[in-house]
């Protein structure tokens, strides 16, 4: 006999509907798995065969081929178990062949039949849903990521023989009450209350914050130890504009992939906010392994990545994030095919200007001009050119601690960075241009034009302060956000000259 | 006694390989004949021998060096070598000769002979060492262009070691103000170092002058710049101390400055600055506050500009600015505290209007006074 149960892979970040063929003839008994199955694929059969027999049923001793098509397609994980105990039943005629059709399965088996969780159900989910599949049977724990799925029916089950009765129609399916049917509210209040109101004082580094968050600039702060460098950065994912549903499936199937969903147990609404430690490896970073999974700096799609002492890390680590920064994903080649991960991130960079954290104030730092030198030289011209807005960040003194709070919250500051948004979506539609920040040199000149008297003063700007014709299209982009957030059509002298004194090449011109 | 080039080739050729850092030994190889005759001496393999019979004493150390060049002197090209040294614009001056500056060849501890390029500074005329921290405040940057500029207008030459910081701030002022500068090295004259002052180094052989006593090619080693300290206060007339921390490089010059008896003038600071700890600590010891460079010049120059600054907002953050230079949120707090709340964006829009002018100075994210 022979049945085919739909199920799936994850193929990097892609998901691909696999169908699970299963033969049973008469012949030497066995019990065989092809269709390129990697090490965990291939120990499905010991699971499968010791659940089915904890779970009542006895193989007869026939030959079992199990093929995994497209056969041409490396398979991993342990998502195969379920759909391939269903397979066998099917072909023994222990469930009707009708049962099972148009159904997705995924799940892994324990030895005593029981479902158990995996990772990356949610895209498995929603690429059967374009596939048109309008059912599937997921692991018990899965099946809220089921349900993420608009119009997808999604039936958890915790052990094999639930699904068995299920299939045969012994019990009727439960009603499905926790279905979340609407995208669910911002979950911001999530008990993080961690608010730019909290931030007393320091009225440059919160504008900087916004000019970088409107245009979604990278960013780099400078100052000694202990001015609140972190503190800001991890309120800025708080002034980002929510996810949007599309945003939120997307993230969320990242994380889905890498088994980080499963914690929170609902769809990821807040930006993710990634702050890796320096002693990363590049691996880490982009993502790494035979089939390669995801890496830090997609688990920071759509959001933050925040690296705190850009200098202590590794030069060659942060080298590897000059092609995401610029292609917004990352590209790993393997013998088995090359992977592609979205790294559409806002890079969040803290330093201190020197190693003893007080450069420029001679009356202070202790360092010499070549110690400094070769400490800011640890991070390669390439990543400081692509960040757009640099601020040098003060100490906090004891009357910034006692002294009134912020005025804002984030929720104001958020507003403005929403009006500035939409201002750059509708300026941008249809071009597959998000932010000023994504503009390229072309577009610099088509969206970023100046006034003869603007062009005058840039040009004096540019003689007088000695600036670098390196950083002219980054001070153009970035006075572009700053005219988005004053709500201004042209860019005029003063947006100009907010976005010069963002630039950070002078920084490291020691 | 006018050298012939002749034997300044020899005279290079002894001096390249004994008289740096043994200035007796060298004077006494003077004294026993004519440099082309030591030469053939080594030749003959005499010279040790020579040497040790018009001066018995047993320094092995010595007497190894010449025993290097008795073998030595058959392969060097010395004539073929000094002609290229000259080729390449590089100049020898030996003490006792005209050429040798007349000041320097006063003080006790010379050099025995001075590799140049570009000219040495004209003994008529006043010269002043400006010295100070490589690591240097605004103001110290200030000063240092104020002086030298000063200075270089009243037609006074300014010597120094083309060091980061005040020194080179200082020679580049006097250049640009068409005075005349000499840099004293810490290796050949053929080497640039720091490496990031090769415009002034390339100035300074155009319209000044540099030299060292360390044969071209030296490469810079920490040990050979403090002797070369005796030369810049040498050169001169007077010090200048701009800045400098409470244990400096500076002192060890301003020490040797008042050894060959030199007058210290020093720019006086905050005492709260750790930069200026070593100046006033020299007032205290009783070296002349440079209060403004008439001091020095004893001319007047033009008065720093004092004027009011006009009662706009644009004059009022330019009153709120220092030569230290601080934090757009230092500003913002003290222009908030003054005169009520100024927007950041606003404030950039000043400072950068105020930079642009020249008046202000962006270092970093911070902004300063210019001097």
């Amino acid at each position: 006999m022979y049945s085919t149960i739909t199920s799936g892979t994850i193929y990097g970040i892609r998901s691909r509907l696999i169908q699970v063929e299963v033969d049973i003839s008469q012949g030497l008994p066995g019990f065989q798995i092809v269709g390129l199955p990697g090490s965990e694929v291939r120990e499905a059969r010991e699971r499968v065969k010791v659940a089915l027999k904890n779970v009542g049923v006895a193989l007869p001793a026939v030959c079992i081929n199990v093929n995994l098509s497209p056969a041409d397609i490396p398979k991993s994980g342990t998502m195969f178990d379920l759909p391939v105990a269903v397979g066998i039943l099917t072909a023994l005629s222990r469930l009707p062949a009708e049962s099972v059709k148009d159904t997705l399965f995924v799940g892994e088996l324990g030895l005593s039949g029981e479902v158990k969780p995996v990772k990356g159900v949610l895209p498995v989910v929603r690429e059967a849903f374009l596939k048109g599949i309008k059912r599937c049977i997921l692991p018990q724990d899965n099946a809220w990521e089921g349900q993420l799925v608009t119009d997808m029916e999604s039936i958890g089950v915790a052990d094999l023989q639930a699904a068995v009765r299920l299939l045969t129609g012994a019990e009727v399916r439960p009603a499905r009450t926790e279905r979340q049917e609407t995208f669910p509210e911002n979950d911001d209040n999530d008990g993080s209350a961690e608010d730019f109101a909290d931030i007393s004082g320091q009225e440059s580094l919160k504008r900087a914050a916004e000019v970088a968050a409107a245009g979604f600039h990278n960013l780099l702060l400078v100052g000694a130890p202990g001015s609140g460098k972190t503190m800001l950065a991890r309120r800025l994912p708080a002034i980002l504009p929510p996810l949007s549903a599309e945003e939120s499936l997307e993230v969320s199937s990242i994380y889905s992939i890498s088994g980080l969903l499963q914690s929170s147990g609902r769809l990821k609404t807040k930006r993710p906010f990634l702050d890796p430690h320096h002693t990363i490896t590049g691996r880490a970073l982009v993502g790494g392994g035979r089939i390669p999974a995801p890496g830090v700096i997609s688990l920071a799609h759509r959001g933050v990545l925040f690296l705190d002492e850009l200098p202590e890390f590794k030069r060659e680590t942060l080298d590897i994030l000059r092609q995401p920064l610029e292609d917004r994903q990352v590209r790993i080649a393997r013998s088995s095919g090359t992977y592609v991960y979205p790294a559409d991130f806002m890079l969040v960079g803290a330093m201190n200007p020197c190693p003893c954290g007080y450069y420029p104030d001679m009356s202070r730092c202790r360092c010499t001009p070549h110690e400094i030198r070769r400490y800011l030289r640890r991070i390669s011209g390439p990543i400081l050119d692509r960040i757009d807005v640099c601020v040098e960040v003060r100490p906090v003194e004891f009357a910034d601690m006692t002294g009134q709070p912020g005025k804002e919250s984030s929720a104001q500051i958020r507003e403005r960075v929403m009006r500035a948004r939409t201002v750059q979506a509708e300026r941008f539609a249809r071009t597959g241009i998000h932010f000023n920040a994504d503009m390229r040199a072309a577009d610099v000149g088509r969206y970023c034009a100046l006034g003869s008297r603007e062009q005058a003063f840039l040009e004096k700007l540019f003689a007088s302060m000695k600036l670098s014709a390196r950083g002219y299209h980054r001070i153009l982009k970035v006075a572009r956000t700053i005219a988005d957030l004053a709500g201004a059509d042209r860019i005029t002298e003063e947006h100009l000259a907010e976005a010069v004194c963002y630039r950070n090449m002078e920084v490291f011109n020691v | 006694m006018k050298k012939t080039e002749t034997d300044k080739a020899y005279l290079n050729w002894i001096y390249r390989n004994i008289g740096m850092g043994s200035r007796r030994t060298f004077e006494r190889l003077k004294s026993l004949a004519d440099p082309e005759q030591l030469y053939r001496l080594a030749l003959q393999g005499r010279l040790a021998d020579g040497f040790d019979r018009k001066f018995p004493h047993k320094n092995a150390a010595c007497r190894e060096k010449l025993r290097h060049m008795e073998e030595t002197a058959r392969q060097s090209d010395v004539i073929g070598e000094y002609e290229q040294m000259l080729a390449r614009g590089i100049r020898f001056a030996v003490l006792g000769e005209e050429e040798y500056p007349r000041k320097l060849a006063q003080t006790a501890d010379a050099p025995g002979a001075l590799y140049y390029a570009g000219r040495l500074p004209d003994p008529d005329k006043k010269t002043v060492a400006v010295i100070g921290s490589r690591s240097c405040t605004e103001y110290g940057k200030a000063m240092a262009r104020e002086f030298a500029q000063a200075l270089a207008q009243a037609d006074m030459q300014v010597v120094s070691g083309m060091a980061r910081g005040i020194d080179g701030l200082a020679q580049q002022a006097a250049l640009e103000a068409h005075g005349y500068s000499m840099g004293v090295l810490g290796c050949g004259v053929d080497v640039c170092y720091p490496p990031e002052n090769r415009p002034l180094y390339e100035a300074l052989i155009a319209s000044g002058g540099v030299c060292s006593e360390y044969p071209p090619g030296t490469g810079p080693r920490a040990v050979l710049f403090p002797p070369r300290n005796r030369i810049i206060s040498g050169l001169c007339d007077s010090v200048l101390v701009i800045e400098a921390k409470e244990r400096s490089g500076t002192l060890i010059t301003v020490d040797m400055a008042l050894e060959q008896g030199r007058e210290v003038y020093v720019v006086p600071g905050r005492i709260t600055d750790p930069l200026s700890r070593g100046c006033n600590e020299l007032i205290r010891q009783g070296a002349v506050p440079a209060l403004s460079p008439k001091e020095l010049t004893g001319a007047d120059v033009p008065g720093r500009r004092t004027a009011q600054a006009a009662d706009d907002m644009r004059g009022r953050i330019l009153g709120l600015l220092d030569y230290q230079p601080q934090t757009v949120e230092d500003i913002k707090q003290k222009y908030d505290a003054a005169y009520g709340t100024i927007s950041v964006s606003g404030l950039y829009y000043e400072l950068v209007q105020l930079c642009a002018e020249g008046t202000a100075v962006q270092t970093g994210g911070r902004y300063g006074k210019k001097g």
